[in-house]
Order: structure tokens, then sequence, then C-alpha cells
């Protein structure tokens, strides 16, 4: 399907990793919130958003991804995202949001700071 | 048949966030058959996401099922894309940038959209007639570089 969204649940120790595998867009955004929001509320401390097989997002992605920080602040819980695609990187870097999370570059970083 | 490289596409979708795809789908294969750099197409589908999203989202206040239209025509290394709705007079163009982050907090979201098609595309004009929207975009993603005369 062109427009799917598969995310994909792993952990390593502590930290619940989601690999993210598409687009983010409007057609699925209310799903990646729903599934973001989903391992907050079920007690996930440390989570892990893996972007190195996503295509691209818009804005719509931006918001659930705002929304699922907020939430997880508010649950003591930490979020981080790692292994941007230099494409998607730019899209942050337009939207304004590079400094709105906390972006590493690979996996390992990702698990070394939340690990 | 059309020149190597020339295509139109006319779509029609409703006002539902799931007809998006038809569009994405369409997208992805004109981006193919006439060769557009698989990054343009990546941007072309953000800024159609975003702009189409609107419509549905804000065009037709008392809900309902309405039809629009989205034509994509490709020729000469540039892309123009038209969106035609009959929805309530929305200027895209009239949305205020992202407020700034307060400090030591996180921005909002919104305005965050058509503050990137702006820097997606060439250009971006709107038009209101006969009781319709009329959003056009365009963006060039540019042919092979001529030989330079006296180049090897």
């Amino acid at each position: 399907m062109a427009t799917g969204l598969t995310m994909t649940e792993s952990r390593n120790g502590g930290v619940c990793i989601v690999s993210l595998t598409g687009r983010i867009d409007g057609s699925n955004a209310a799903d990646f919130t729903t599934h973001l929001n989903g391992l907050i509320s079920s007690g996930e401390k440390s989570i892990v958003l893996d972007f190195a097989d996503v295509l691209y997002l818009t804005s719509a992605a931006f918001r659930a991804l705002l929304v699922a920080t907020d939430e997880a602040e508010r649950k003591a819980a930490r979020l981080a995202l790692c292994s941007l695609a230099t494409q998607v990187r730019e899209l942050f870097e337009m939207g304004g949001l590079l400094d709105a999370f906390t972006i590493l570059g690979s996996r390992d970083e990702a698990l070394a700071r939340l690990g | 048949m059309s020149p190597a490289g020339e295509q139109t596409v006319n779509v029609t979708i409703r006002n539902e966030i799931t007809d998006l795809a038809t569009v994405t789908e369409a997208v992805d294969r004109i981006g193919a058959e006439v060769g557009i750099p698989s990054k343009t197409v990546m941007q072309l589908q953000v800024v159609l996401d975003e702009v189409l999203s609107n419509v549905i989202k804000y065009a037709w206040p008392d809900g309902g099922t309405h039809e629009f239209y989205v034509r994509i025509n490709v020729q000469n290394g540039g892309i123009e894309i038209t969106i035609i709705d009959d929805g309530r007079p929305f200027n895209p163009l009239d949305q205020s940038p992202p407020a700034p982050a307060a400090d030591g907090r996180r921005p909002l979201p919104g305005g965050v959209g058509i503050h990137m098609v702006r820097q997606l595309v060439d250009s971006i004009e709107y038009a209101r007639f006969d009781g319709r929207n009329q959003v056009t975009l365009t963006k060039c993603y540019g042919l092979e570089p001529p030989l330079r005369p006296g180049g090897e």
C-alpha cells in the first residue's frame, strides 16, 4: 500500500524501540498518535523512534510528535528520535522543529542516551 | 501520445482524509513514469498532503461529502499542481507563520504545514472565482544541464 506506515516494536533492556517504515502523513498521523500515546500510557518510560526507513513526514506527523513529547513529559517518560535520513532531517529543519525533539544520529546513540 | 517527459493527471477526491492515498499513488506513479528525482517526488508528496489536508479539514465546515479536483501537469522539468474546490473562501497564503516557541517551551504545531509548503515549491498562487478556490503550485526539478560549449 503506497501510503502505508508500519510501526514495529522491539526492546533493548528497558528501552522500547519503535521502527517506523514508510511515510507519516495526514492519512495515518491519527494512527501514529494513537500508537505513541498508547505506549506512553501503558507505562513505557524510554521510547526510541527509529526513523531510518521513513521516506518523509508532514506537519500532521510533527503534530503527533509534539503531542507525544508533551505526553511523555507529563508521565516522566523519555522520547528520542534517531537515524533520520538527510531528506527527512531537512523537513524537520523546514518546520523549525529540529530543536523541539531529542534527535540522535544512530540507534546506538539513542540507546546509550536512554538506556 | 504525449511527448516523453510530459504528462497530466487529473484526480477527483472527496473531503475524506482516506482519499489522500489516491493522490499519493498518482504522484508516485507519475514520478516513476516521467523520471522525476525521488527527492522531488517526496517533496511534492509533502506539499500535496499539506494543501489537500487543509481543504479536507476547512473547506466545508458544515460537513457532508464534497468532491474536489487536483491536476498535476509535468513538462520540461517543471511540475504544476492545481487544486480547485467549491468550499468556503480559503487562501492558504493568509495563514500565520508558526508562532515562535516561548522560552524553554516546544513550539506549537500551528502554521508549520504552509510554512513548509512555501519552502518546498517555487511558486504558490491563490485565486477565488465562480465560488471556487484555486491554488496553483509550481516546482522545477531541473533537467540534465546542457553540454557546455567547448566542453569535452
